[in-house]
């Protein structure tokens, strides 16, 4: 059995879009793909725990980011991670423009499907990193 | 007279999504931003610490900071410290929970009706501890709350910076043009405070500390050194006149 593919969301606390990245990572790892994915959190590799250093060394990871920052993706990959795919709100914002995300601690209708819509695409690329580890297992 | 900054209390939740005390922290900050105290706070985004966020590493340098935590590993406290300045207040919910003898919050995506308390309770201890920062005098050079002390010092050509985070932006002229430096009032008044003085060369140590918040444009070294200089002196002799006069 190939390991769980690791997301990591960058839950920033300024944005409506952190919130998004937040939402959609609950979405993927409760309810679209609880038996393929897991979530790391950012503040463990910030403070840089070793067991989600290793955690994001030793597996696929999928980062989603609020901002141009990209912080999730920064930290995975100073923790000496792999990203096997960086997803920014932004870019899923610009294919749904209608679902305009408002709201930090609780997001509108709008974040909630914008969430939702960025779930979507990183259990589709959940399945495909997990296929390409299992070939090469 | 510059207007100094308006003074501002900085909170770090960890956030964590493995716990549900970490959805406690974040919902618990938000409140106080947004309901509790929103004039008096802002949000310090933890990763930022490590992914280049220049702003938040200088607030939390130079101004007090309160470090919001889910577990026992402190990763908001231990961040903060490790890669800016000592939190001025540790907050952790277990200790919250024990206070106000609630249940361990439940829930991890959506927190469960139950748990609404434990929010409350975790905001109005931030609350409480805002208050209590801004109440006390707050010494930027050390980072730490002075116990009694002489008047703060005026400042060096300063306004708040625009985004509302109370963190002094100082405009010096650059080769011509007006450059903002993040922070550079709250740098000078530490080397200053630490003995290096205006003897005609920049301090290396504050051109280093400037560009730890300030990104320097590649081939612009020199005349950011040079403005940083004029800035420098200008602040050492006003400074020498105050001690004077």
């Amino acid at each position: 059995m190939s390991k769980r593919v690791i997301i990591v969301p960058c839950s920033g606390i300024g944005k409506s879009y952190g919130t998004v990245t937040r939402e959609a990572a609950y979405v993927v790892a409760e309810e679209l793909r609880p038996e393929t994915t897991t979530i790391v959190p950012l503040s463990l590799l910030v403070l840089g725990d070793e067991d989600a250093r290793t955690a994001v060394r030793d597996a696929d990871v999928i980062t989603m980011d609020g901002c141009k920052l990209a912080c999730a993706t920064v930290n995975v990959r100073q923790a000496g991670g792999t990203v096997a795919k960086d997803f920014t709100v932004l870019d899923v914002f610009r294919k749904n423009k209608a679902l305009k995300p408002q709201g930090i601690s609780e997001l509108n209708d709008g974040g909630l499907a914008l969430a939702r819509a960025l779930a979507d695409e990183v259990a589709q690329t959940a399945d495909e990193v997990s296929a390409g580890g299992d070939q090469h297992a | 007279m510059p207007n100094l900054p308006q003074r501002k209390v900085g909170i770090v939740a960890c956030s964590g999504e493995e716990l549900a005390a970490g959805t406690v922290t974040r919902l618990a900050s938000l409140k106080v931003l947004e309901e509790l105290r929103p004039s008096e706070t802002v949000t310090i985004c933890l990763p930022l610490f490590l992914a280049g966020g220049e702003g938040d590493r200088a607030f939390a340098k130079f101004y007090p900071t309160i470090a919001v935590d889910g577990c026992d590993k402190r990763c908001a406290a231990r961040a903060t410290e490790l890669y800016s300045n000592k939190p001025a207040a540790s907050i952790v919910v277990d200790d919250i929970l024990a206070q106000h003898d609630l249940p361990a919050p439940q829930g991890l995506r959506r927190l469960t009706p139950e748990s609404r308390p434990v929010v409350d309770a975790l905001a109005e201890a931030i609350a409480a501890e805002v208050d209590h920062l801004m109440a006390v005098r707050w010494s930027r050079t050390d980072g730490a709350i002075l116990e009694a002390a002489p008047a703060a010092q005026d400042a060096v050509s300063t306004a708040g910076c625009a985004c509302g985070s109370g963190i002094p932006m100082t405009t010096v002229q650059v080769a011509g043009r007006s450059v903002q430096i993040l922070a550079l009032e709250p740098i000078l008044d530490l080397a200053y405070s630490q003995g290096l003085r205006a003897d005609g060369a920049l301090p290396g140590e504050v051109l280093q500390t400037v560009q730890v918040y300030n990104p320097i444009p590649a081939g612009e070294e020199a005349v950011y050194a040079e403005a940083l200089t004029l800035a420098w002196q200008a602040y050492c002799e006003k400074r020498e006149e105050q001690h004077n006069g």
